[in-house]
């Protein structure tokens, strides 16, 4: 007759289930916390306002985006597309992340490679990324990217349009525009303003020629973006989702472009 | 001719064996070339980032769902009759969830972080929880499949006191069934949830989703399992079944497909109701466009009404060969409802520009890599089973469980100290 501490009986497998239980949450709380639910409030938040009476479609701003960030010839954080005609002029909406404040991106990454930033930036942690692709397809407004191979080799934005600030990303990860967080966190911490000081600030809203992009912090009445937001009426894309992008457009006036096209 | 027969070695079993290797074998070089070159080498883009690896994956979630819901049915509503059949069930759940696995490996831009969801948390994703509870829900396959493993020869010659202790798994059986339980109820209707919670995609973007993907799950599964059961009994000596299980089980399949149908067709009428930008343009896919014949033939007709004619009415049923017709268009109509459903959504983009919101179309083709790296896991899967069969006895309706047999000498023993 076996004795019974040879058998595996309930209170060993309730003891097992606890025990694996309790180590998958000590996994879960060894990583720093990140914030994947409600956008947490910094002291600065975020925002682009586009005037679509401004933009010309010339797409200095996606090379710029290219050169500064390192993206490959065949990605654009920054699309420019024509979308229509008024009055004779031809209408061109560009179209970087929308920094959304209930990203559909951040809720749906298995691993939490999309998260918030507390400035409201919604970033991507490329080494977390594991390439699943879900967030593009999540994503209502096709902001992002996939490396199907490796970029390799000079990049023709460069040096025409700016440096790389920020490192190459390798194959298999997802990519998008960051609102050159990298140019913000600098500039803040050598004192300047982004929006304001050109160092600060995303390279496509400086190298925007005809000033269609203003850049600044919803939390600052007198950033441009605030002054923009409180002066003219904007819209946001695909409001009807509820995703409350970060990115405001001025609807184009006729009144206000030069010339015919 | 019959001297020619005799003079060349002609064993079914071998060639069977060998025309598998052959495609594990095509499978794992275009794994390797997947690797090397990236995906780059896929027809997937990012306008079709999810396709024929995805519907693999899908589908050997879905056709390995009989495991979870046999073992519910043997050990938490007391039909100890059909323990055989959870058995084999369970085996071949084991193996689909490693075919996903497989599938996904291929499938994930950095394979070598495929470890993430494990350590760093979202609990906010349908992906996320999928899969975590398919990891875990691949532990429980594997303490379920113990007894099985242990009664491989091999092991139980050379090492008896591992297979002895792998026996004693059985014990775990009916916890091991409400877990199993649990965690395929999560994971098999939150697959559709991945695409049920995408508001993106007006196609995918409604509740129903969840539901019918875990109900299509549990007739595939069944259906899957008894048809492979009577397959393996008609071609090896080593299995043998009891009929009368199996069409008795056919029978319940023919009900659940009636339940499927009826949410099925709601499901299809209510979209038909007024225009939503995107969502009418995917219907329109699925009953007239690209998808419409895998659609109306595959899922519909073949899929669901055929196979639930001829499950319900007796003479059909009772005749093996329209059984095995009907479990096989059944387990076919489960992975084409899964084909259509990731790509009708991502065959339809909706724009996000201001003004009337337009629709914008794309196409994919599997690549020949994606092609032959899909038909080397289905390979690796059959082979398994063929192995199973073979030297495990996963398809043996007179092997008793040992379970019945201590639970009466433990109920005697107690009696007697009592």
């Amino acid at each position: 007759m076996r004795g019974k501490s040879n058998r595996i009986g309930r209170r060993d497998v309730l003891k097992l289930m606890a025990v694996g239980g309790a180590t998958l949450v000590t996994l879960r709380y060894l990583q720093p916390a990140r914030a994947t639910a409600p956008t947490p409030q910094g002291k600065h938040q975020w925002a682009m306002v586009i005037d679509l009476s401004k933009c010309t479609g010339c797409g200095y701003c996606t090379l710029a985006c290219r050169a500064h960030n390192d993206v490959p010839p065949n990605i654009s954080w920054n699309e420019v597309s024509l979308v229509g005609e008024l009055d004779g002029h031809l209408i061109y909406l560009p179209r970087p992340c929308m920094h959304c404040a209930k990203a559909p991106c951040v809720d749906v990454c298995p691993v939490g490679a999309s998260y918030y930033r507390a400035d409201g930036i919604v970033m991507m942690d490329y080494d977390r990324c594991i390439g699943c692709r879900y967030c593009m397809i999540a994503c209502p407004y096709g902001a992002r990217a996939f490396n199907w191979e490796a970029f390799r080799g000079p990049n023709p934005a460069v040096p025409t349009w700016g440096q790389p600030e920020v490192e190459r990303r390798p194959r298999g990860v997802v990519e998008k525009c960051s609102f050159c967080y990298q140019r913000i966190d600098r500039g803040l911490a050598l004192g300047l303003t982004p929006g304001i000081d050109a160092d600060a600030t995303p390279a496509c809203v400086v190298a925007c020629p005809t000033k269609a992009r203003l850049f600044g912090d919803l939390n600052d009445p007198d950033s441009p973006v605030s002054k923009a937001l409180r002066e003219q009426p904007t819209y946001r894309l695909r409001e009807d989702l509820g995703t409350q992008p970060r990115v405001y457009y001025i609807p184009p006036q006729p009144e206000k472009m030069e010339g015919g096209s | 001719m019959k001297r020619f027969l005799r003079l060349v070695p002609f064993d079914p079993w071998k060639i069977w064996l060998v025309a598998l290797g052959l495609m594990i074998v095509l499978g794992l070089a275009g794994g390797v070339l997947v690797f090397w070159k990236g995906l780059i080498i896929t027809n997937l883009s990012d306008w079709v980032p999810w396709g024929l690896w995805i519907t693999l994956d899908l589908s050997s979630i879905a056709l390995a769902a009989g495991a979870f819901s046999l073992c519910a049915g043997v050990h938490l509503f007391g039909l100890k009759r059909y323990q055989p059949l959870a058995r084999t069930a369970l085996f071949i759940g084991l193996i689909g969830y490693t075919m996903a696995l497989c599938a996904l490996l291929l499938d994930i831009g950095r394979p070598q972080n495929f470890w993430h969801p494990l350590v760093y948390w979202n609990p906010h994703s349908t992906l996320w929880e999928v899969t975590m509870c398919v990891c875990l829900y691949l532990l429980v396959l594997i303490l379920e499949n113990m007894p099985t493993l242990a009664s491989w020869s091999f092991l139980r010659e050379r090492f008896p006191k591992l297979s002895n202790l792998m026996k004693q798994a059985h014990h775990l059986a009916p916890f091991l069934a409400v877990v199993g339980l649990l965690l395929s109820s999560l994971h098999q209707s939150s697959l559709g949830a991945v695409y049920g919670v995408l508001k993106a995609r007006p196609i995918w973007f409604k509740p129903e989703l969840s539901v019918l993907f875990m109900l299509s799950a549990i007739i595939g599964g069944i259906s899957l399992t008894v048809l492979a059961s009577m397959i393996a009994a008609r071609l090896s000596r080593q299995a043998k079944v009891n009929d009368v299980l199996l069409e008795r089980t056919a029978h319940f399949v023919g009900y659940l497909l009636i339940a499927y149908f009826y949410f099925r067709a709601w499901d299809l009428l209510a979209t038909t109701y007024t225009y939503a930008p995107g969502r009418s343009e995917g219907l329109q896919i699925l009953t007239k466009g690209t998808l419409s014949f895998n659609f109306w033939f595959g899922e519909m007709i073949m899929g669901i009404l055929l196979p639930m004619i001829i499950l319900l009415y007796q003479p059909a049923r009772q005749n093996p060969f329209w059984r095995m017709v009907a479990l096989f268009l059944a387990a076919a109509g489960v992975v084409a409802y899964r084909w259509d459903t990731n790509l009708v959504g991502l065959m339809v983009v909706v724009s996000y520009l201001p003004g009337p919101i337009q629709i914008a179309y794309t196409t994919y083709h599997p690549a020949p890599v994606e092609w032959i790296t899909t038909l080397g896991i289905l390979a690796y899967g059959l082979l398994a089973f063929s192995l199973g069969v073979k030297y495990l006895r996963v398809v043996d309706h007179r092997w008793v469980t040992e379970e019945a047999k201590s639970l009466h000498v433990e109920a005697e023993e107690v009696a007697l100290s009592r």
